[in-house]
């Protein structure tokens, strides 16, 4: 029996295609399915939300606190003062189901936050920063519209939403950190019609409270003047609209209400 | 979205990134360098009989005999790894895969023709390959640190063919 020694043939179990063509298609096509799966479930919260009403949200969340997202300082002796101010400005706001809380948290970071259940969080760097209690009045109001608009719920629903969805490409566990991320950003990330409806909403309760509107934008212009830092500055800039655009809109919006922008001011009292 | 969140978002985003592209760019050069190797040594050794044979033709003449083996064990690149993971969701041919076990196949068989060679046989006959996995001591031994590719066959020498 002859012996005829022959080579491997190349390309036999290998495929022609380069793989940044297979790597381009796939993440590519991947992408596009699980964009069509998130925009359909962000649609699924839209319907759930409907059947959810702000009162059985009200009830379900009404002592929850993340303790991952807020970091509560328990004995900051503002928090009497800054409920006493809520309390005021939640009447202006009647039939409201929520019976609102606030929670200060320990950060010195500038930022508040509306969360379910009525909770407003605001950060011990914001109420360092706030000078009156015209301009905290503001920036209340403008958290209580989110509430009007349940813009929080929204959030969270797609936050919670992506980051399901998120868990259930990369398998449990590996991806959990992606997961987290997109969640977060989902979680703060409100439109900007959502901020300018809020702040409508805020400034009109500013002007139920004291009858005119002066100063509520103040501590915008605040930060638009460079006063606070850089570093606050941008993590206030990267949940709200630039400062000068919202505070020219706002004083549109008071002139388009008649709303005085001159006023008597209440210092706060810490 | 604050400042930390940015780092955060940078490191859980930018870092995997940065590695699928260097991974690429590593795994891409070190595959074309193995297979142009793999090519080198195969046109050396060209000639050496190596077959899948169970029993002996009756006219070959066997001196001595033993089993060669040649062994070699492989690992996915991160880039490899990422886009099997894709597949992974849709199905199909993992494309990345083949090339890599293409090398281990025909690593594996050198090896054992080279091991055959040092020992002074003529032939290799009933040469069979095994695969098996490593399992990778993270992720409770689910995930895989890589793959084993095992090349056996008996080696013979012949007195006349």
């Amino acid at each position: 029996m002859r012996f005829i020694p022959r080579s491997p043939e190349e390309g036999i179990n290998v495929s022609k295609e380069h793989p940044l063509v297979e790597a381009g298609t796939l993440i590519v096509g991947v992408g596009l399915i699980f964009a069509v799966i998130a925009v359909a479930l962000i649609f699924l919260v839209e319907i759930a939300l409907y059947f959810v009403p702000a009162e059985k949200e009200a009830a379900l969340f009404e002592d929850w606190l993340p303790n991952d997202i807020v970091a509560v300082s328990e004995d900051d002796e503002r928090s009497q003062a800054v409920d006493a101010l809520l309390k005021r400005l939640s009447q202006h706001y009647p039939n409201s189901p929520y019976s609102f809380r606030i929670a200060i948290d320990d950060s010195e970071f500038m930022n508040a936050m509306a969360l379910p259940g009525g909770l407003i969080v605001l950060t011990a760097g914001l109420l360092d920063a706030v000078k009156s209690e015209n301009e905290l009045a503001f920036i209340i109001g403008h958290e209580l519209g989110h509430f009007k608009n349940r813009d929080h719920m929204r959030a969270l629903g797609r936050g919670v939403v992506l980051g399901i969805l998120f868990v259930a490409i990369s398998g449990s566990g590996a991806g959990s950190n992606y997961g987290a991320s997109i969640a977060d950003l989902a979680l703060r990330g409100f439109s900007r019609s959502q901020e300018a409806s809020a702040d409508e909403f805020g400034l009109g309760i500013v002007h139920k409270e004291f009858n005119h509107v002066a100063d509520s934008w103040r501590f915008f212009e605040r930060i638009d003047e460079g006063e606070g830092e850089l570093l606050d500055l941008m993590t206030y800039l990267s949940t709200h609209p630039s400062p000068d655009d919202r505070v020219d809109a706002l004083i549109m919006l008071a002139g388009e209400n008649g709303w005085s922008i001159t006023g008597e001011l209440t210092p706060v009292s810490w | 979205m604050g400042n930390m969140e940015k780092i955060g978002l940078a490191l859980n985003f930018g870092v995997p990134l940065l590695i699928l592209i260097v991974a690429y760019f590593v795994g891409n050069f070190i595959e074309k360098k193995h297979f142009r190797q793999i090519i080198r040594r195969e046109k050396a050794l060209h000639g050496f009989p190596v077959t899948t044979f169970q029993a002996l033709p009756p006219d070959w003449q066997v001196g001595r005999a033993e089993m060669v083996t040649g062994s070699v064990v492989v690992s996915l690149d991160y880039f490899k790894r990422i886009i099997a993971g894709l597949r992974g969701l849709v199905g199909g041919r993992i494309k990345t895969y083949e090339p890599l076990l293409e090398r281990a196949r025909r690593e594996a068989i050198l090896r054992m023709i080279e091991r055959a060679k040092k020992g002074g046989y003529d032939a290799v006959i009933n040469v069979r390959l095994e695969t098996s996995r490593l399992a990778n001591a993270r992720g409770n031994g689910h995930g895989i640190a890589g793959v084993e590719m095992l090349a056996f066959g008996t080696a013979i020498t012949l007195n006349q063919r």
